[in-house]
């Protein structure tokens, strides 16, 4: 009897077994596949960048668009943090004076990017372009009325160790090319 | 070789007859001692009952039979494994002889499964919807069309001139839809007197254009504009404009749906 069991249960184990090892082939040579085709895939990495540069760009030119006289050491600070290439190169040079005219104006000023968008981005180069409206409330130290100023900005970013920074940041005029 | 060969295998093939013959013997002899022996060594737990009726059937001699022949001339040690190769009560010595080979089995698919499972998700890791879906920058024709599209259609419905304003009513139509629609058509209504009463002129630049995200139907941009105004005869007076604009995509081209001005 018992063998009889066993024939035929073999008979069905095999198979079984047979089609469960491909499926579990399968599977694994399907993983392995969409892993390497989605760590390949150039279009996720573009975008994945244009959203950090995005990112970065919002906080950094946010970040540059306040100061507060109380704390213009961490501020200044914060300015060379978020910045490389000429623009860390400048505000580098300039910090001392910077921060005695600051702190001699004894505005507080806080920046808010009310939108942005990457208009270029050269991923391999690890360069790119991002424009900016900015709203800034400014409260004199005299404790008269703050105010509100708007203001448009281009900036350069780079690629760094420390993820995308401002290398360049510019108002864009009336009139300007 | 063949040659060589030839001898050699007959020499091999007359051998297992013989030590067939032996062994057949030495099992007739010691079957009721030897069988027993094994079984017991060979099984542990369930199996004892398989084990016990080996002993004491009367088939157990039986069904020693068959394997006789094919167990030929291996040593003792290699019974098991022989027991395996022949049929039925040798099932469990199967079992047993077979277990490695069951826990490497069981071994390759445990690794194929983490494997498998470990890669899929690093790829969910690695994947990004928002990124993905948003095609700004990343189809760049898509991108030039909807940033070119939209910085006609400003140019178009923020200029004027005392002697034509019909133009910009019928590109308001064009290029606008819903809100900003609605919202352009109060505002233009205001003015429209005003700008044949006070012939007045406006002109507007697009200096920057960015898309913000961009999908197959919508669209979202930043756009910096310098705008010019002039009463007739007065000097020019350039005033800088940003807005964000929502655009939406239909029957090939796309509309403005919303102005919010920054």
């Amino acid at each position: 009897m018992s063998r009889f069991r066993t024939v035929r249960g073999a008979r069905i184990a095999w198979p079984a077994g047979v089609a469960a090892a491909a499926l579990l082939c399968g599977l694994t040579v399907w993983s392995v596949w969409s892993y390497v085709h989605t760590r390949g895939d150039d279009a996720l990495r573009y975008g994945k960048a244009r959203d950090s540069v995005l990112a970065a760009g919002q906080r950094d030119i946010a970040r540059l668009n306040t100061v507060d006289p109380a704390h213009l050491d961490r501020d200044l600070d914060g300015w060379l943090a978020t910045t490389t290439g000429p623009l860390h190169d400048q505000l580098r040079r300039t910090q001392s004076q910077d921060a005695a005219t600051l702190k001699a104006s004894g505005t507080a000023t806080r920046g808010t990017v009310t939108d942005a968008a990457v208009t270029e981005l050269d991923d391999r180069a690890g360069t790119a372009k991002v424009i900016a409206t900015v709203q800034v409330r400014l409260t004199p130290n005299s404790g008269a009325a703050a105010t509100t100023d708007r203001k448009r900005f281009e900036a350069d970013l780079a690629r760094t160790q420390g993820g995308w920074k401002l290398a360049a940041l510019t108002a864009v005029p009336v009139g300007a090319s | 070789m063949t040659t060589t060969e030839n001898p050699s295998s007959a020499t091999r093939a007359d051998a297992p007859q013989r030590g067939a013959g032996n062994c057949a013997s030495d099992h007739d002899e010691a079957a009721g001692r030897h069988r027993p022996e094994g079984a017991d060594e060979a099984v542990s737990g369930p199996p004892a009952g398989g084990g016990l009726s080996a002993q004491f059937l009367p088939q157990s001699s039986a069904w020693e039979v068959p394997p006789v022949p094919s167990s030929a001339d291996p040593g003792p040690q290699e019974d098991p494994a022989d027991r395996g190769s022949g049929r039925a009560r040798t099932w469990w010595g199967a079992v047993r002889g077979a277990s490695w080979r069951r826990y490497a089995a069981a071994a390759a698919i445990a690794a194929l499964l983490l494997c498998s499972g470990g890669l899929l998700y690093a790829t969910q890791q690695l994947k990004d919807p928002a990124a993905t879906d948003n095609r700004a920058l990343t189809d760049t024709a898509a991108t030039d069309q909807v940033t070119g599209e939209v910085s006609s259609a400003l140019t178009r419905i923020f200029a004027y001139t005392p002697t034509d304003t019909q133009s910009t009513a019928q590109a308001a139509r064009d290029v606008l839809a819903g809100s900003a629609a609605s919202q352009y058509q109060k505002l233009f209504g205001q003015i429209r007197q005003q700008v044949t009463t006070q012939q007045l002129t406006l002109t507007t630049r697009v200096v920057r254009a960015g898309v913000v995200t961009l999908t197959a139907h919508r669209a979202r941009l930043l756009v910096f504009l310098d705008q010019t105004a002039q009463r007739a005869g007065g000097t020019a007076t350039s005033a800088a404009a940003q807005l964000s604009v929502t655009a939406e995509y239909r029957a090939g081209h796309w509309r403005i749906t919303e102005l919010k001005a920054r």
